[in-house]
C-alpha cells in the first residue's frame, strides 16, 4: 500500500507540473482559440533565462520572477510577429499548426545556439529534503509544486473573474468582434494572453528542470502530458487544467508501474486518454461545448 | 502536371526535369547520390501526407510514425522472414493502410487542430513503442537488414543487404538511385491518378465544405477513412524504401522531427499540388544536408532557427508554397492576357473549410 501511495505522490508532483503547463495552454486557447504546440519550447526557453540569472548569483526565486518577465516579453514578441498576422486560427488550422511548429523549431534551435547542447543543472526551488507522512516519503519540492499550482490557478481565476482586464479577456474570447465594438483593445488583449501563458510556462519549466536536467528537449514529453491534461479538463477551463493535470500525472505514474505493456511508455495512458476524451466527450470534464454553425 | 500554363511549357519543364533526374547520379559523388535517395524516400512519404493534409484537409503531424512503421515492416520481413527486398514496400503499404484506417476512424470525429494534437501524440509515442516491443524491433539499438548469402565476408551466414548493379559501367549507388527513382515516380503517378479521379474530386470537396460534399452525394466517412489509409500506405512505402536504402532501422530515425519535416516539405512545396511535396523535400533536403553542414561551427545549431523563421515568413507571405505560388502567378498572367478576373489568388491554406468551393482548386485537381 505504501508503495502505491508513493507512486501516487510522484504522480501528483508530476501532475502539478502538467497542470501548470496546461494553465498556459488554456490561457492561450481562451484568448486566441489555438492550440499552441510551441508552449513547451517557450517554457524551456524562459527556464534557461531563469538559469542564466540564477547562475549569475541571484537567489532562485528572484531569478524565476526575472525568467517570467523574460518569458512574458518573448511570448508577446512571438504573438505579434508570427501568430497575430495569421488571423482566425479555426479558419486555417494548417497555417496555425505550421507556424506554432516553426516557433517550436526556432525556439529549440535558439536555445541550443545560446546555451549549448549540454544539460544544465537547476536547483529545486524547495530543496532536496523530504517529509514522511504516514510512512510515505514526500519531497518538499512536490508539496511546493502543488502549492505553487494552487496559487497560480487561484491567481488566474481571480484575474479572469474579478478584474476589468479579465472581463475584457473573456469578452474577446467569447466574441472578439463585439468586444472590439465595445471598445476593448482586442489585439492588445490577445498579445497579453500569450505573454501570460509564457510567464506561467516558466514556472512549469522551473519545476521540470531539476528532475529531468535543464536541456533543450526537456519539455517535449511534458507538453503532450499538458495537452492530455487540458483535453481531459476541457480546453477552455482553468479548473479543468488543474484537475486534468492531476489525473494525467497520477495515471501516467501508476499505470506503467502495474501494467507491463506500458512499462516503457508512460505516455501511452495519456495518449489513450486524449483519444478517448476527444472521441466521447470532446468538451472535456469542465469545458464549454463547441457549437458549430452550418 | 500541376500548372495551368500552356501545354508546351508543361512538356518542356517535364523534359528538363527528366534530364536533370537522370544526369544527377553521374554528376555527384556517391554520398550525395545516397542523400538524393534518402530525399526520394521522404518525398514519397510527403506525397502520401499531401493526399491527406493538402487535398483532404485532415492535418497529420504523425506521418513520421507511419513512415517508421513502413520501415520496420520492411526490415523485419527482410531479416526475419527472408522476403525479397522489392516485395517489402508492398507489404509495408498493406500494414500501414490498416494502421491508417485505424487512426482514420477516430479522425472522423476529431478535426482540425485537435486531429493535429492526436497525431502529434502518435508521433511522440512511436519511438517508445519501438522500445517497448524490443524483441521484435531490436529496441533502441535498432535492426540491421541482413540476408542469408553464401559469399558473406568472414564466413558469416548472413550479411547486410547489397545493391549490386547488373549493368556494367553503373556503380551500385547509381543503380540503386535509378531503382528508387522508378519507385518514386510510380508513387507520384499513383497519387496524381487518385487526385484526378472522381475520388480525388470528392476529397477536395470534403476539404472545402464537408456538409456540401455530403449533400452532393459524397460518402464522407468512407472517403475520409480510405484517404487516411491510402495516405498511410504511401508513407509506408516511403519508409520501406528508407529501410532498404539504409540497410538498418533505428527508433531515433522516426522521432517527432521526421513528422514535422514531412509536413514542412508539403507546405513549402505546395499543399494540394502533385509535385509540391517533391519540391518541398528537395528544398528541405538542400537546407538540411547541403547548406546546414556548411554553417560555421559556432552556428551549427542555427539551422532550425533559420528554418523556423523562414517558415513563419512563408506562411505569412506565400501560404500556398512554391508550386502553388508559381501556379497563382501563371493564373494571374493568363488573366491579364485575357483581360479576365485573376482567379488564382485565393489559396488552399488561406481558406480550407472556407466559404465555398474554389473553381481553381477543383479545376487543377481534375487535371486541367
Amino acid at each position: 500500500m505504501n508503495d502505491f501511495l508513493e507512486v501516487v505522490v510522484v504522480g501528483i508532483g508530476n501532475g502539478a507540473v502538467y497542470a501548470m503547463l496546461g494553465l498556459g495552454l488554456v490561457v492561450i486557447y481562451r484568448s486566441t482559440g489555438l492550440l499552441n504546440f510551441a508552449q513547451g519550447e517557450l517554457s524551456m526557453f524562459s527556464t534557461f533565462i531563469v538559469w542564466t540569472i540564477w547562475n549569475a548569483g541571484v537567489p532562485l526565486w528572484l531569478a524565476i520572477l526575472g525568467g517570467m518577465a523574460g518569458g512574458f516579453l518573448v511570448g508577446i514578441l512571438l504573438h505579434q510577429v508570427a501568430v497575430s498576422p495569421l488571423g482566425d486560427p479555426h479558419e486555417k488550422p494548417l497555417a496555425v499548426v505550421i507556424v506554432t511548429i516553426a516557433l517550436f523549431l526556432a525556439l529549440n534551435g535558439a536555445a541550443q545556439l545560446i546555451w549549448g547542447t549540454v544539460d544544465k543543472r537547476l536547483d529545486p526551488l524547495f530543496g532536496q529534503s523530504q517529509v514522511t507522512i504516514g510512512g510515505v516519503a514526500i519531497q518538499w519540492q512536490k508539496i511546493g509544486a502543488v502549492l505553487v499550482l494552487v496559487a497560480l490557478a487561484t491567481g488566474f481565476v481571480l484575474l479572469f473573474n474579478r478584474t476589468k482586464l479579465g472581463l475584457a479577456m473573456r469578452a474577446v474570447a467569447s466574441n472578439s468582434e463585439s468586444a472590439g465594438l465595445c471598445g476593448v483593445p482586442v489585439p492588445r488583449i490577445l498579445m497579453l494572453g500569450w505573454g501570460l501563458a509564457a510567464a506561467v510556462g516558466t514556472v512549469a519549466g522551473v519545476f521540470t528542470a531539476p528532475q529531468l536536467g535543464l536541456g533543450t528537449n526537456m519539455m517535449q514529453l511534458t507538453l503532450i502530458f499538458g495537452f492530455a491534461a487540458i483535453t481531459l479538463g476541457g480546453f477552455d477551463s482553468l479548473i479543468g487544467a488543474v484537475v486534468g493535470g492531476m489525473v494525467v500525472g497520477i495515471l501516467s505514474a501508476v499505470v506503467p508501474q502495474y501494467v507491463s505493456t506500458f512499462e516503457r511508455m508512460p505516455l501511452a495512458p495519456a495518449f489513450i486518454l486524449i483519444l478517448a476524451v476527444l472521441l466521447f466527450r470532446p468538451q472535456g470534464l469542465f469545458g464549454s461545448k463547441e457549437v458549430q454553425r452550418v | 502536371m500541376t500548372s495551368t500554363g500552356p501545354r508546351w511549357v508543361r512538356y518542356a519543364s517535364g523534359a528538363v526535369m527528366a534530364v536533370v533526374l537522370v544526369a544527377l547520379p553521374f554528376m555527384f559523388p556517391a554520398f550525395r547520390v545516397n542523400q538524393f535517395v534518402t530525399w526520394m524516400c521522404l518525398a514519397v512519404a510527403a506525397a502520401g501526407l499531401n493526399l491527406l493534409t493538402g487535398f483532404n484537409g485532415q492535418i497529420s503531424v504523425g506521418h513520421g510514425a507511419l513512415y517508421g512503421l513502413g520501415a520496420y515492416t520492411a526490415a523485419i520481413l527482410v531479416t526475419d522472414s527472408g522476403w525479397p527486398m522489392l516485395a517489402t514496400p508492398v507489404a509495408a503499404a498493406a500494414v500501414c493502410f490498416v494502421a491508417g484506417v485505424v487512426i482514420g476512424l477516430p479522425a472522423l470525429r476529431i478535426k482540425g487542430l485537435y486531429l493535429a494534437l492526436v497525431t502529434l501524440a502518435v508521433a511522440t509515442l512511436f519511438p517508445a513503442l519501438v522500445e517497448q516491443f524490443s524483441s521484435l524491433t531490436g529496441g533502441s539499438s535498432g535492426l540491421s537488414l541482413v540476408v542469408p548469402q553464401d559469399d558473406c565476408p568472414r564466413g558469416r551466414p548472413e550479411c547486410p543487404v547489397r545493391w549490386e548493379s547488373p549493368i556494367d559501367g553503373l556503380a551500385s549507388d547509381q543503380w540503386r538511385y535509378f531503382v528508387f527513382l522508378a519507385v518514386t515516380v510510380v508513387m507520384f503517378i499513383v497519387v496524381a491518378n487518385i487526385v484526378r479521379s472522381r475520388t480525388g474530386r470528392s476529397l477536395v470537396a470534403i476539404r472545402d465544405n464537408e456538409v456540401a460534399a455530403e449533400a452532393s452525394g459524397v460518402n464522407v466517412s468512407r472517403a475520409k477513412i480510405l484517404t487516411f489509409g491510402t495516405s498511410a500506405a504511401i508513407a509506408g512505402v516511403g519508409g520501406a524504401m528508407l529501410a532498404l536504402n539504409n540497410g538498418r532501422v533505428n527508433p531515433t530515425s522516426f522521432t517527432l522531427l521526421v513528422s514535422i519535416y514531412l509536413l514542412v516539405a508539403v507546405v513549402v512545396g505546395g499543399a494540394a499540388t502533385i509535385v509540391g511535396p517533391a519540391v518541398g523535400t528537395v528544398v528541405a533536403g538542400l537546407f538540411n544536408d547541403v547548406i546546414a553542414p556548411e554553417l560555421p561551427g559556432r552556428f551549427e545549431n542555427a539551422a532550425p532557427v533559420i528554418l523556423g523563421v523562414l517558415l513563419v515568413i512563408q506562411m505569412l507571405l506565400a501560404p500556398n508554397g512554391i508550386v502553388g505560388q508559381i501556379r497563382d502567378l501563371q493564373a494571374r498572367i493568363a488573366a491579364r492576357r485575357h483581360g479576365g478576373d485573376p482567379g488564382g489568388q485565393t489559396g488552399h491554406l488561406a481558406t480550407p473549410g472556407g466559404t465555398g468551393t474554389e473553381p481553381e482548386d477543383l479545376g487543377s485537381a481534375s487535371g486541367t
